[in-house]
């Protein structure tokens, strides 16, 4: 993830124009939106995807694959499942809602430790 | 767009104890931390004001300026004590919130914080991130898991 927004070749504005395009073709289809708004709210296999979109698996396998030409999909494996396929939204989160987990986590991380001093009698 | 931080610790006291504590010592609890500051002027000494359901939680720095952290929302002794959380570096249209609840494991208390929102990302984009986040969201909790571990602290 994160591969996008590298572009630094010479014909940049040339590739980014097709890949525009292709985003917007990927876009054109009203299946596409929403399977688009669904992956919006979590990742989904191709299957729920067919099940939700009322779509026969060859057709399903048709518009993700427009949708990962577009730039707009992405899929990858679970963890915790190697034969699982994943359909998520490509694109990461932002680097600033990312370094606010972070903190939040480190924050209560350190403050539930001083409160676990605090109450077992240590201070 | 709402993400969520969960961090868990186990304290040898009831859930009584627990929630007593956390709520009404937090101002001699709380300890600065020199990377993750509320604020430019440190974290001031925090209190519930007046500690209870109708209460907010306040802080007071040394210059004496007080800063409204958030109004309490849930004040349930033992259980659970929710409340809104804002920092004078939030943008006006970011809130979040945090949800702390006390379980009794045995004779212990597994006290668990929960702090979500950021929902100033706007929903067009925020929208596109779930499965990163996901991701993100699970290392950093097998990080801070493993270095509480590490501290002896037992999750």
């Amino acid at each position: 993830m994160g591969r996008r927004g590298r572009v630094h070749h010479e014909d940049a504005a040339r590739r980014l124009s097709a890949a525009l395009d292709r985003m917007l073709g990927a876009l054109a289809d009203p299946k596409r939106r929403r399977a688009i708004e669904l992956l919006g709210e979590r990742p989904r296999s191709a299957g729920e995807l067919a099940g939700e979109l009322g779509l026969a698996p060859p057709a399903m396998s048709r518009h993700l694959r427009a949708l990962k030409d577009g730039g707009l999909v992405e899929d990858g494996h679970p963890d915790f499942d190697a034969r699982v396929r994943i359909y998520s939204l490509k694109d990461g989160a932002t680097a600033e809602l990312k370094q606010w987990l972070a903190e939040t986590e480190a924050l209560w991380s350190h403050q539930l430790s001083a409160f676990k001093r605090h109450v077992e009698g240590g201070e | 767009m709402t993400a969520a931080v969960i961090v868990a610790l186990r304290v040898g006291v009831s859930p009584d104890v627990a929630f007593d504590a956390f709520a009404r010592d937090i101002g001699m609890w709380w300890k600065s931390h020199p990377l993750f500051q509320l604020s430019r002027k440190g974290d001031g000494v925090l209190r519930f004001d007046p500690a209870g359901p109708d209460g907010r939680l306040v802080t007071r720095f040394d210059d004496g300026k007080e800063w409204e952290i958030g109004p309490v929302r849930h004040w349930l002794p033992g259980e659970r004590l929710a409340f809104g959380w804002r920092l004078p570096s939030f943008r006006a249209d970011q809130t979040t919130e945090v949800d702390v609840r006390f379980e009794a494991v045995g004779d212990e208390t597994r006290v668990t914080v929960e702090h979500r929102g950021w929902d100033a990302i706007p929903q067009q984009h925020a929208a596109r991130h779930g499965f990163e986040l996901m991701l993100f969201q699970r290392r950093l909790g097998e990080h801070w898991r493993g270095l509480l571990k590490a501290m002896g602290t037992g999750l």
